[in-house]
């Protein structure tokens, strides 16, 4: 089975960034691949994010001090 | 000078604290025997980042005068530590852990410094870490600017990260305890890995002034030490308000054993599967017997879901968003490219293209997310999942070998690292035995400022087990 980015970004989306709990595969070495797949990693994490219903008067989760 | 035996360099901070009260030694005597086993020993295990050695000789020459007068400053007076090399030490170098830093050197000291010089403590040193705390994702543990952080335990394998100094540092008694960032595991990884007492607090109950910033939102600072009892008061002695840091809480924390819950009180949720299926088999007797730990103290275990987002995907979102915004004139530059973790440098040029409807709906999520979890609260007090689901990774495998054993379908606790960073909970971090010669953790969450809770119950779980106390066998 081809595996191409968009698959491997999918399979990234419920990995944290820092942990060491990251499942992603062997990634080729060129840059402008790793860039690729960062990117892709990116897009999956927003259609994950897009996939849950969000009511419109949600406001952000930070604070701003005056 | 006193003879300082190896039983010191493990020793908890009350233990301490009488030696030097009772003139067994002096904390100068402390202090250079503890810098020069850390100047030693610190370069085996790549924990090194910055010797402090005449910086803790003159500081602790400070706190002796004060001992000969009787001024007692707490438990913390004349014990050496370290801190992770994101904290800015006035006229010392402060690399992050990463080659386009090596030569920084800032002006001022980091709050908790300030703080814990204030009671007495003695800086001995500065610990490794991943290069930028990890920052864009890295899949190396060679991802840093001191070389992959060794496990005590065993050379050949990683000590964790990002705070990976840190956690070995106290492991192979080192210092007696060290202070750590975590933005997404950092500090759960590297204590579980290495056997280390660890927590995490509340966001916003320690300031980060003089730290790094990776994540504003996300970032958070806290000890490693010998025993829950040690975490409570360093965190009483470096959580507060400070106006420096845009995302303080304003809040103080008091340790107070003396008023814990009875055990019998406690709900604790957990979910069977992360221990039955997502732990690795070597790692589950550990769990097991760990889990009979709490039990035989009274806590009742209640199974227990986390509400279902996409936690991991938020995370990301929100750190890419912030990270690249921080980090946006290394990339720019061209200095990002000097990063260790090839992967790691294009996570962070990626970062700069995250569209902000992207960042905005994962931080509206996140206000979701935290309304549902602080609901789930209302019906348990802790959360306990494994600290990891498996043994520290070999140095020279990627970190993409997997979180266990094969994930079930129940998720379970699997996003509580993610979950708790991004609703800012607490985390204390217990050893609970060994897999193959290695350390395994428990790690116990909590609801916001419920740390006395957290480490109520990892004092009554190391009064009955002794996991805390071992020591790696080449110390």
């Amino acid at each position: 089975m081809k595996l191409t980015r968009r698959k491997l970004a999918a399979t990234l989306v419920s990995a944290t960034a820092l942990s060491a709990q990251q499942t992603q595969p062997p990634p080729p070495a060129a840059p402008d691949d790793l860039l690729q797949i960062a990117r892709d990693r990116l897009k999956a994490n927003a259609a994950a994010l897009s996939a849950v219903p969000l009511p419109m008067g949600t406001e952000p989760a930070f604070q701003f001090k005056a | 000078m006193a003879s300082i035996g190896i039983d010191t360099f493990f020793a908890t901070l009350a233990e301490l604290n009488a030696a030097l009260k009772a003139k067994e030694f002096s904390a100068e005597d402390l202090a250079r025997a503890v810098s020069e086993r850390l100047q030693q020993l610190g370069p085996r295990y790549n924990a090194l980042a910055l010797g402090l050695h005449q910086e803790a000789l003159r500081q602790a020459k400070e706190v002796d005068k004060d001992l000969k007068r009787e001024r007692y400053r707490g438990l913390l007076q004349g014990v050496p530590y370290g801190v992770k090399d994101l904290l800015a030490y006035a006229g010392q170098p402060t690399t992050w852990g990463a080659k386009p830093y090596a030569a920084q050197v800032f002006k001022y000291n980091a709050t908790v410094i300030d703080k814990l010089a204030g009671l007495g403590a003695v800086l001995a040193g500065k610990l490794s870490m991943v290069e930028l705390a990890g920052g864009g994702g890295y899949r190396l543990p060679s991802a840093s600017l001191t070389g992959p952080g060794l496990n005590p335990w065993d050379r050949t394998r990683w000590s964790g990260g990002s705070s990976s100094g840190s956690a070995a540092a106290v492991a192979a008694g080192l210092v007696p305890f060290a202070i750590g960032s975590e933005t997404s595991g950092s500090i759960v990884t590297p204590a579980s890995y290495c056997g280390v007492t660890a927590l995490r607090p509340t966001y916003g109950l320690v300031s980060r002034y003089g730290a790094m910033a990776l994540s504003w939102t996300l970032d958070k600072l806290g000890p490693f030490a010998r025993s829950a009892a040690d975490c409570g008061v360093i965190l009483q002695a470096i959580a507060g308000k400070d106006s420096k840091d845009p995302g303080s809480a304003g809040k103080s924390f008091y340790y107070t054993p003396e008023y814990a819950r009875p055990m019998k009180d406690l709900k604790v949720g957990y979910a069977p599967s992360d221990f039955a299926e997502w732990a690795e088999p070597a790692t589950r007797p550990a769990f097991d017997a760990a889990i009979a730990v709490l039990r035989a103290a009274g806590v009742q275990l209640v199974e227990t879901k986390l509400p279902d987002y996409p936690y991991g995907a938020a995370l990301s979102t929100i750190l890419a968003g912030e990270m690249g915004s921080i980090f946006e004139p290394l990339i720019a530059s061209g200095k990002v490219d000097e990063l260790a973790d090839k992967p790691q440098i294009a996570g962070l040029k990626a970062s700069l293209e995250l569209p902000a409807k992207d960042y905005l709906k994962a931080m509206r999520l996140r206000r979701v997310m935290q309304d549902a979890v602080i609901r789930m609260f209302g019906s348990v007090d802790i959360l306990l999942a494994p600290g990891r689901a498996g043994i520290a990774t070999k140095i020279d495998q990627p970190l993409d070998r997997g979180a266990g054993g094969t994930p079930p379908k129940d998720p379970g606790f699997r996003a509580i690292i993610p979950m708790g960073n991004l609703v800012g909970l607490p985390a204390l971090v217990l050893p609970c035995g060994f897999a193959e010669g290695m350390p395994v953790a428990l790690q116990l969450v909590g609801s916001p400022y419920s740390e006395n809770t957290l480490l109520a119950v990892g004092r009554d779980f190391q009064t009955r087990t002794d996991w805390h106390k071992r020591r790696p066998p080449t110390s």
